[in-house]
């Protein structure tokens, strides 16, 4: 009796693994929380990517789960730790998130995001450049940029992205320090004079949408403009950025003429920022594989999904692999699947799981789903 | 002599490891060939599960099977955990031109979303006995559908005096459960174009699991057909 009792006291702690961490500030996470769940406010989780920017599988989950949560892993704290410890006056260093398809490098890049947010940083953050470029639907809205020739304007894409920086930076748009620095004519009656905060010029773009494209190439510029007068810190998140050098897009003029990536007057404007002629600011971009068609998916190191112009253009960087699960990870990831009931059964399962998904967050994910 | 005794031994264990004699035959885990296969008859099915083979080694049966001979294992027969018999009947009935790989797939799709109608549901209730309630394996939801629909007797046409007669008699458990399936399929089937197959038919096994539904009301019908007919039933064996 009292040995059967002591072995299911055993048996319940050797399953209670801990899983969860209280700790939901990333810049305070340390590296004894790795592996390990935070839960992201329901507000702050909807303002940041209430418009995209958490994959479409990952949103289910979080309906299913009744919780967004993260898990702490070791490239966002290598990130985060490079971030506090850089100086923000040297040229703005960096980062490129890659590895396998479905080990979280979006979901990397949206835990650096909230450590952004929290930081005070003002978020640059484009969700899908594939959307954008590659997997779009057949008819796309799209027009001749009027202000440069030889160039196709995205309007509505644009102006749907201005929302989506909006949101993301409700606070700090506020401010009334952040002005722009010259003044911008739209047409005979619209302008936005010198002076003016920046939230109208955001509001211009999504009021005015045949002016959105445009809008956006002025606030990069501005941005950078405050960036480097230190009026404020920014972070640049691009998810896909190896889509900008994949040459071809799916766009096709009204005369089907297939349009070049860099004909696209959207990818001008982030390259430009992607630059690091200025200062005060962190750039993370991530190459994924799936954002790129089939024919260009056989690696997914930068230097292959980049081509040469694309590393050119970001060299020097700092390369930051995302790894599949480690085995801790995998374990605490197993409990946290069984306290939120999507995984279930006996305990040989989990050993199987393992060998069948080879640790891949994704693939354990879709596994999982069907038990 | 070495040399062939070493061959005749690797070949027992291969054959040991992989399966065993069965038993116990259950009526899902009997593989059908349609024509005739390289194996002949007296070779043995296989026996894949562990469990099956633990019972085997118990009673010391495994020496006697050391020598039978026996057909490998398909690759749906596994000693996997989450190996099922009765899910791989319903994919085997899924299937369209030998497509497995999309019938798998169609009916882990509905499987899927059993569990997070299921999980919402618990997160939904407020007390523990709903909770404790709601079923959330989405597999435990098929096998009592499944059982739910099972149909009790059945109908035969028989000819008597030139009228067919409607003839109630008892189904053997291989028909109702060839029964149950295939209506829990037709009512799936039965649905807009714009819904997609493994939302319905996991609507379907959820409306079936409560004893409610098409495909219940469908086997409640035949059960009151054959009710009616009872006055047919001596055409049986006259």
């Amino acid at each position: 009796m009292f040995s059967r009792n002591l072995r299911n006291i055993c048996r319940r702690y050797s399953q209670n693994v801990t899983f969860r961490t209280v700790e939901a500030s990333p810049a305070q996470q340390n590296d004894n929380q790795i592996g390990l769940f935070y839960t992201m406010d329901k507000n702050l989780s909807k303002k940041l990517f209430g418009q995209g920017g958490l994959p479409k599988s990952y949103m289910k989950q979080t309906k299913t789960f009744t919780e967004t949560s993260l898990m702490v892993r070791q490239p966002a704290l290598d990130v985060i730790e490079c971030i506090k410890s850089s100086d923000l006056n040297q040229p703005a260093i960096r980062y490129v998130l890659y590895g396998e398809m479905g080990t979280g490098k979006t979901l990397t890049l949206a835990h650096l995001i909230h450590y952004a947010h929290d930081d005070g940083f003002l978020i640059v953050h484009v969700p899908g450049v594939s959307q954008w470029l590659w997997k779009v639907p057949r008819l796309k809205e799209m027009s001749n940029s009027q202000t440069r020739e030889g160039f196709v304007d995205l309007p509505l894409d644009a102006a749907a992205w201005l929302l989506h920086f909006k949101s993301q930076n409700q606070v700090l748009l506020k401010n009334e320090d952040l002005k722009i620095s010259k003044e911008y004519v739209w047409s005979k009656r619209e302008t936005t004079p010198a002076g003016a905060p920046l939230a109208d010029l955001v509001e211009q773009g999504i009021a005015r949408v045949k002016y959105a494209c445009d809008v956006i190439d002025a606030l990069v510029y501005e941005i950078k403009q405050l960036s480097n007068n230190n009026k404020c810190k920014t972070f640049v998140a691009v998810d896909g950025y190896n889509c900008f050098f994949y040459p071809r897009t799916r766009l096709s003029t009204p005369t089907k003429k297939v349009v070049m990536s860099e004909e696209v007057s959207l990818t001008t404007s982030f390259m430009e920022i992607t630059k690091n002629d200025w200062k005060n600011g962190v750039i993370v971009v991530t190459v994924e594989d799936i954002s790129v068609p089939r024919d260009h998916q056989e690696s997914y190191l930068p230097r292959y999904l980049l081509y040469k112009k694309g590393f050119e253009h970001l060299d020097p960087f700092v390369p930051v692999k995302v790894d599949r699960y480690s085995e801790k990870e995998f374990l605490t990831c197993a409990s946290y699947y069984r306290d939120r009931l999507w995984l279930r059964g006996p305990e040989q399962l989990e050993s199987e799981l393992k060998l069948a998904s080879a640790c891949n967050p994704y693939k354990f994910m879709e596994l999982c789903a069907p038990l | 002599m070495r040399n062939l005794t070493l061959i005749l031994l690797n070949r027992c264990q291969s054959q040991l490891s992989r399966c065993a004699f069965n038993s116990t035959v259950k009526i899902t885990q009997n593989r059908f060939y349609s024509r005739p296969t390289s194996f002949p008859d007296y070779y043995q099915n296989p026996i894949f599960r562990k469990e099956d083979q633990a019972k085997l080694i118990e009673n010391n049966d495994l020496s006697k099977l050391a020598t039978t001979p026996f057909r490998p294992p398909a690759s749906y027969e596994t000693s996997s955990v989450y190996h099922d018999p009765i899910v791989n009947k319903v994919i085997n009935h899924v299937m369209e031109d030998g497509k497995k790989q999309l019938a798998r797939s169609l009916v882990e799709k509905a499987f899927e979303n059993i569990k997070r109608i299921q999980i919402e549901r618990y997160h939904l209730a407020t007390t523990p006995e709903e909770k404790s309630k709601i079923i959330l394996s989405p597999k435990d939801v098929l096998h009592k559908a499944i059982e739910n629909c099972k149909p009790l007797l059945q109908l035969t046409p028989i000819k008597r005096g030139g009228i067919t007669y409607q003839v109630p008699g008892p189904i053997t458990e291989k028909r109702s459960l060839f029964l149950a399936i295939k209506w829990l399929l037709d009512a799936a089937n039965e649905k807009d174009r714009t819904v997609h197959f493994p939302e319905q038919f996991a609507w379907e096994l959820l409306d079936a699991a409560n004893n409610t539904g098409k495909v219940v009301k469908r086997k409640q019908d035949l059960h009151r057909q054959c009710e009616a007919n009872r006055a047919y039933a001596h055409y049986r064996w006259q």
